[in-house]
């Protein structure tokens, strides 16, 4: 290798060293592609013919590593079993500044969710996954003893077993697979092209249970180029609070069941089609409730455009007192179109989104899920292939006799 | 010795590039090269795209796919991103960010940065797959029928 920088080098400065006038006869961009492609051919050609005259050479005992998209990963050769798991670290963060219309509310910048996103292969087919939040405090140092600035949190933490294609076992604490939103972004804005995500799919909202603890078995098959996915999960459900998980155990004997069913056609390339049912029982001081959610999605993955459209409707029994079944329902759709000019990095984007709670939710009411009408527009910027600027206007309203609140938002997310 | 020779042959390579101006070579198939161990010859486009994608990631359920891709500039990346994922580079890396946040996969594609390493990998590691220039791929080397064509056959998808 150290020749062929020599080499690259004495080149460079050889070019920098000409007259202008043979700088004007470059040929354009794309014939400089060729050019490129045409002198690594020659440098493989050469690096072999170079091979075979040196000596054979003893095995080196670490092989360069390989990187994507700024993640160094170990050479596939050098992950012996013995040297132990090769941990991976990413991490994603945003910082926010908004201002609103709402009477007592304060403008400002805003510390978003600090990442890290962590990943051991532990074997060829056994594979560890963690994430970890670090969220800012509105009460950090008050009280006795004083709160700290961040709350850290482990969003996830599995451990997988891919059989193969067809069969994957995981165990842990997962985003719970019953739409699209909760398992695609996760905690990363970044991933997301807008500055937020829909309000029922909100962390630490209660609409849908967004965490789940227990076992999941997921896989794939062709289906004759449907390729159809599955998700079956069996898990603690919500927690006494029933925005969490229940992660330090189940508050009953009931446990809940998932399926997550989708297909993502060959002939459509980008689209996804899907629906699931979870079903609980949630038991806290106040309430004995059964739970059904059942949901569906349509996504058109690619930007051009850009279509997401869920719809989740939560049926609630009262098990302690006879009472009709309640249904909750709430829908989203967003679109977004990735611009063809200024180098693609303009994504402009619109979501309408929509929760109502039936009085006779007595769970829901009971906690304080909120309805909502509203509207977010917006447009982002890649400013370059791992950050990204959001402008987000968000119009929405909590109940028919509640004035609407107008918003504004600014946003960098970023991976690193 | 012979690092000079290399030097002075590239040097004056890349300098007979630079003034000459518009020597254009035509472009070649890409072929689908993979290791000996890899139980299949033939891949329809849509499993091609599966395996890039990260969505398949098995032969069989001992022989996990370890997909090789050439690093940026490379003209066998910017095919197999334009014709089998119709993405840009940028599009190309936030999905593999995303699809290991995900837990969808372990690691993203390895990148390789010349075809003798891509070689040299497809040689070692059982299930490995890699896009090579066609004319470079050596007579031994196990190249995949794709969609019932092999690269130089006429409707070949990959170039």
């Amino acid at each position: 290798m150290k020749p062929l920088i020599m080499a690259l080098a004495v080149a460079t400065m050889f070019q920098l060293a000409l007259p202008a006038s043979a700088s004007a006869q470059q040929p354009n961009e794309a014939a400089q592609n060729e050019l490129i492609q045409t002198l690594l051919k020659r440098i493989d050609q050469l690096e072999r013919r170079v091979a075979d005259l040196e000596p054979p050479k003893a095995p080196a005992a670490t092989r360069p590593a390989a990187s994507m998209a700024g993640m160094t990963m170990p050479h596939p050769e050098s992950q012996p079993a013995l040297e132990g798991p090769n941990l991976k670290i990413a991490g994603f963060s945003d910082i926010n500044f908004s201002a609103s219309d709402q009477p007592a509310s304060k403008s400002g910048f805003n510390e978003g969710q600090f990442i890290l996103h962590m990943n051991s292969n532990l074997s060829s087919k056994v594979t560890f996954l963690g994430e970890l939040s670090l969220s800012a405090r509105g009460d950090a140092g008050t009280g006795t003893p004083a709160a700290t600035g961040f709350n850290a949190e482990v969003e996830r933490s599995l451990i997988r077993y891919d059989y193969n294609d067809y069969l994957k076992v995981s165990f842990g604490r997962f985003h719970t697979p019953i739409n699209y939103w909760n398992t695609a972004f996760h905690h990363g804005q970044w991933l997301q092209t807008t500055a937020s995500r829909p309000e029922m799919t909100q962390f630490g909202g209660r609409f849908i249970p967004v965490h789940f603890v227990g076992a999941l078995a997921e896989g794939a098959v062709g289906a004759g180029g449907l390729n159809f996915n599955y998700n079956f999960g069996v898990g603690n459900g919500r927690g006494a609070v029933i925005s969490r998980g229940g992660d330090a155990g189940d508050n009953n004997n009931n446990r809940a069941w998932l399926v997550n069913l989708f297909v993502k056609p060959d002939r459509l390339y980008g689209l996804r089609l899907g629906g699931s049912m979870y079903r609980d029982r949630i038991t806290n001081a106040t309430n004995n409730v059964r739970e059904w959610i059942t949901s569906a999605h349509v996504v058109w993955t690619r930007e051009t455009p850009e279509i997401i459209a869920e719809f989740a409707n939560v049926n609630h029994e009262n098990i302690t007192t006879p009472s009709p079944r309640s249904n909750s329902q709430a829908y989203y759709i967003q679109a977004g179109y990735r611009l063809p000019m200024l180098e693609k990095r303009w994504k402009p984007y619109y979501r309408f989104e929509y929760i109502h709670i039936p009085l006779s939710d007595t769970l829901f009411q009971s906690q304080g899920v909120p309805n909502l009408a509203g509207s977010v527009a917006g447009l982002r910027y890649d400013i370059s292939t791992f950050a990204a600027f959001k402008f987000e206007y968000r119009n929405q309203r909590r109940a028919p006799n509640v004035p609407r609140v107008n918003s504004g938002f600014l946003q960098t997310s970023f991976t690193f | 010795m012979k690092q000079l020779i290399l030097i002075l042959l590239i040097t004056g390579l890349l300098c007979s590039y630079s003034l000459g101006g518009n020597t254009t070579p035509a472009a070649a198939d890409i072929a689908v090269v993979v290791n000996r161990d890899v139980p299949i010859n033939e891949l329809s486009f849509a499993d091609l795209r599966n395996i890039v994608l990260g969505d398949r990631q098995f032969w069989s359920s001992n022989l996990r796919v370890t997909l090789l891709i050439q690093a940026p500039v490379a003209r066998e990346r910017d095919v197999v991103l334009k014709n089998v994922l119709q993405m840009s580079e940028a599009q190309f890396r936030q999905y593999w960010i995303g699809k290991v946040f995900r837990a969808e996969s372990a690691a993203g594609p390895k990148t390789v940065y010349s075809n003798e390493m891509a070689l040299s990998l497809i040689n070692s590691i059982p299930g490995s797959v890699a896009f090579m220039d066609a004319s470079q791929v050596p007579k031994d080397s196990k190249v995949i029928r794709l969609s019932g064509l092999m690269p130089g056959e006429k409707g070949y998808p990959l170039n």
